[in-house]
């Protein structure tokens, strides 16, 4: 690497995007779950009645 | 408070200080210059008489060792040429005059157990160590691990008051990575830990709720232990100039311990039976565990292969400075408050996918 800074800045990086996508992936996936647990309720509903 | 409300004030403190801590570790933790360290990272070749040293640290041995002699005096150590391999590697690229490599002249005084012996050591403008100590000769089969030395001369950045009070760092300001690498390692060690806790008493109790706890803490854990893995070897392309090393224990026991628990993930992921897969990760959360203090432990005790791998809670002498000292306590606070947060949401999610799961199979049974 060009210098340590590159490097810090990088590593810096990695946790950060790291962090902050896990945080983006579990609000999709609890966005997801929640839609298919609506549409379930939904399709149940209806059958109900 | 309820969870979430909770999980999100956690949340919002846990981001503000992760950061307090870019900013500590950028502006504020002062850029390490002295420190105790044990011997290793020797580059070294006999030339002629003597024997050409790079990059090590220094140590100091309760006795004389005779495998190596200088000239007038008797010294140290045993010895590992897996750095030397290296050296030579940077000989044949050409690397031995890039920034890694440059180097500048120094004055050291190079101590043996019984007598002192002057010689010349050349720092890298990185502050690597390079240079002749031409008073020194091994003997026949021998290598040589670490000298004891003692920086004499004048420089900006390196002056040890005694031979086992000064480290050398080829690269300080890389070395900032650290105040978040560590807090990385250490809250999957915690994450790891949890999921060892949680299979236990799951096991116990078959409570589902456990197995909920196990899975999200080992997911978490995972990425904890990613995040440390990937910026670990940044940092050591910078200080040690190699991005990894095969023979050293802290490194291959980590790397063994985020390969174990990748499979309890994907061992969860490939057993479809909610029972069977929470009594089978159980068990496997609880006996994947010995990864974890063996990975903990391995830079103090490894016997086997020796690690080059820095100690940052020193039993005796070294440790951090205290600007060092705060910003990696901020860095923990901020790194174990993210954790809990995070945990708290995956843990939710968790209830909502056994949840939908359920009505999956409800939906499903009244079909039938």
């Amino acid at each position: 690497m060009s210098n340590s800074f590159t490097a810090l800045y990088i590593a810096y990086s990695i946790v950060w995007v790291g962090v902050f996508a896990y945080l983006v992936y579990m609000h999709i996936r609890q966005n997801a779950v929640d839609r298919e647990i609506r549409t379930l309720k939904e399709v149940v509903g209806k059958h109900g009645q | 408070m309820n969870k979430s409300r909770l999980a999100l004030v956690l949340a919002a403190v846990a981001v503000m200080l992760l950061l307090l801590t870019a900013w500590m570790a950028l502006y504020y933790a002062p850029i390490p210059q002295t420190s105790v360290k044990s011997a290793d990272k020797v580059l070294s070749s006999i030339e002629g008489r003597g024997i050409r040293v790079a990059g090590f640290v220094c140590a100091r041995l309760p006795e004389p060792h005779p495998v190596v002699e200088t000239l007038g005096a008797t010294v140290f150590s045993i010895a590992d040429f897996s750095d030397f391999r290296n050296y030579q590697d940077a000989v044949t690229d050409g690397r031995l005059n890039d920034t890694w490599w440059t180097v500048r002249p120094l004055d050291v005084l190079v101590r043996s157990m019984n007598e002192e012996v002057s010689s010349k050591v050349i720092l890298g403008a990185n502050l690597s160590v390079f240079g002749t100590v031409s008073s020194l000769k091994l003997g026949p089969n021998s290598n040589v691990t670490g000298l004891s030395l003692e920086v004499s001369g004048s420089d900006d950045v390196l002056m040890g008051t005694s031979a086992s009070q000064f480290d050398i760092l080829t690269a300080p300001v890389a070395q900032k990575i650290f105040y978040f690498h560590m807090p990385s390692a250490w809250v999957s060690y915690v994450a790891f830990f949890t999921t060892l806790l949680a299979s236990a008493l799951y096991i116990k109790t078959r409570n589902q709720k456990y197995d909920r706890w196990a899975s999200s803490a080992a997911e978490l854990g995972v990425l904890f232990a990613t995040i440390a893995i990937a910026t670990g070897p940044i940092w050591a392309k910078e200080e040690w100039g190699v991005y990894w090393r095969w023979n050293d224990s802290k490194l291959v026991t980590t790397f063994i311990l985020w390969l174990v628990y990748i499979g309890y993930l994907m061992l969860r992921a490939s057993v479809v039976d909610q029972g069977t897969r929470a009594r089978v990760s159980a068990v496997y959360g609880i006996i994947g565990f010995i990864t974890v203090p063996m990975s903990l432990l391995s830079a103090r005790v490894a016997p086997l292969l020796g690690s080059s791998h820095p100690v940052v809670i020193a039993t005796q002498g070294g440790g951090l400075s205290p600007g060092a000292g705060m910003t990696i306590g901020v860095a923990v606070i901020a790194f174990t408050l993210l954790y809990i947060t995070m945990l708290i949401r995956r843990v939710e999610i968790a209830e909502a996918e056994e949840e939908l799961e359920e009505l999956k199979r409800s939906i499903g049974g009244e079909e039938s």
